[in-house]
């Protein structure tokens, strides 16, 4: 906690969440709402909650406001000017609000004050994270063992949910199991050939180099933030760069869409199927330390912490293809053609 | 040291609330695009100034580098979006609708 900081950190970003509420034109409003990303990433490092801010670090940098430009691309720009209501109307809608808000401020003060070491988080829960996590699981990341191990289940349908998030993108707009359409060269004749070639050279040097390092956010989680969720939209973000530099075409030669839907399944298998393995060897679902049984040279603890790794390496297979689907079925309009 | 630091962070975030000021006036998207590139850029920046104040620079090394890797996805994007729309500047697109023919 450094005052200074926290203070103009929190001053920039209320100016940044009012500038893109009241932006008429949406382009602009996506933009500047990934400067507010930008600024809720600082302040959650500057409070120390690292994994946290990765986590904003790799969707807000990385993919969720080129989603935002996708949908601006395929929609329209321009929110439609508001018919100006009545005063009445205004006026009720004022009264609710303020009393909603009024009813809510009371209840904070309910709340234990910050950093209150009597709290009951800070009496029992966190106590006994600091103090378990290295002697039960030897994960010296405490957030990546409450995560993938203590709150296993938790994170299970978390990762779930990721899926079904992407099968409705699918339901909605894709055209995934129709007959693929023709591909209808653009009416301006930007194709995969007329491109700067400035931007396809840098992005074809730079996407190993991003996929090697999502790799080792999801290896290395176990020591450093990261794991499974923010590798993985690292991973995705790179097929992204891929598919805005080149072409949706050519990304989709690396990776079709089928192959990524049976990845997205098969992350939700890998962490479902890691449970069941423990629950058929005689232990709780998602306790790991049987895996000893089967992992040569492991002991109860060890089996833990390779058990969190293969959980999260399951995550990553489901983030990454589901990046991927969401975005080529949102930038190409459900076509999966062109894109942007 | 520590107050150098804190110094150095501090005049990032006020050249920071600068750039805002275009992200936000900014009468074209390519100059919000800019700004707020440019606070990416000092984001990452501060990211590793914390960690110097934190005394724990390799943690948030990693998390400069997740920034620094896709702080540039979003111009591209952007790019390829005016490559196909080409009106950059559009009458009534600013923070109030402004009338058709109120361009000066």
């Amino acid at each position: 906690m450094i005052w200074q900081f926290d203070l103009l950190i929190l001053a920039l970003g209320v100016l940044c969440a009012l500038a893109s509420i009241s932006l008429k034109d949406l382009l602009s409003a996506a933009i500047v709402f990934g400067a507010y990303s930008f600024l809720m990433c600082l302040l959650w490092t500057e409070m120390g909650a690292v994994d946290v801010a990765f986590t904003e670090a790799a969707v807000g940098a990385g993919v969720s406001t080129v989603f935002f430009l996708a949908a601006v691309y395929h929609t329209n720009r321009a929110v439609k000017p508001r018919r100006r209501g009545r005063l009445l109307h205004k006026l009720v809608g004022l009264v609710t609000a303020a009393c909603i808000g009024l009813l809510l401020l009371s209840a904070t003060a309910d709340f234990p004050t910050w950093a209150d070491p009597n709290s009951p988080a800070s009496v029992y829960l966190s106590p006994f994270y600091i103090t378990e996590t290295i002697p039960q699981t030897a994960v010296p990341n405490i957030v990546t063992a409450v995560l993938a191990d203590f709150r296993g289940f938790d994170t299970m349908f978390e990762t779930s949910v990721i899926f079904v998030a992407g099968l409705a993108v699918l339901a909605i707009l894709g055209s995934y199991g129709r007959r693929q359409r023709d591909y209808e060269p653009s009416p301006t004749g930007q194709d995969a050939a007329h491109q700067s070639s400035i931007v396809q050279t840098a992005c074809r040097v730079f996407v190993p180099f991003m996929q090697l390092f999502a790799l080792y956010v999801v290896a290395h989680g176990h020591h450093s933030p990261g794991g499974g969720f923010q590798g993985g939209v690292i991973l995705g973000a790179s097929f992204i760069l891929v598919a805005i530099s080149y072409d949706l075409r050519v990304m989709q030669r690396r990776l079709r869409e089928r192959l990524a839907m049976l990845f997205a399944g098969l992350g939700v298998l890998i962490y479902a199927g890691i449970g069941a393995l423990c629950l058929v060897l005689g232990a709780n679902f998602l306790d790991y330390s049987i895996l000893h049984t089967i992992l040569p040279a492991t002991s109860p603890i060890m089996a833990r912490s390779h058990g969190m790794l293969g959980v999260e390496i399951g995550v990553a297979f489901t983030v990454m293809a589901i990046m991927v689907i969401i975005y080529v079925n949102v930038a190409s309009h459900g076509k999966s053609d062109r894109g942007l | 040291m520590d107050n150098f630091f804190i110094a150095g962070g501090v005049i990032l975030l006020v050249l920071m609330l600068l750039t805002l000021y275009r992200a936000i006036i900014g009468p074209t998207a390519i100059d919000r695009l800019m700004a707020v590139n440019v606070i990416g850029t000092k984001t990452t920046v501060l990211l590793i100034i914390i960690g110097m104040l934190f005394n724990w620079v390799e943690m948030f090394v990693d998390i400069a580098l997740a920034y620094a890797l896709l702080n540039f996805i979003v111009t591209i994007a952007t790019s390829r979006y005016f490559q196909h729309h080409k009106n950059l500047c559009p009458i009534g697109f600013g923070i109030r609708h402004r009338k058709e023919g109120a361009r000066k």
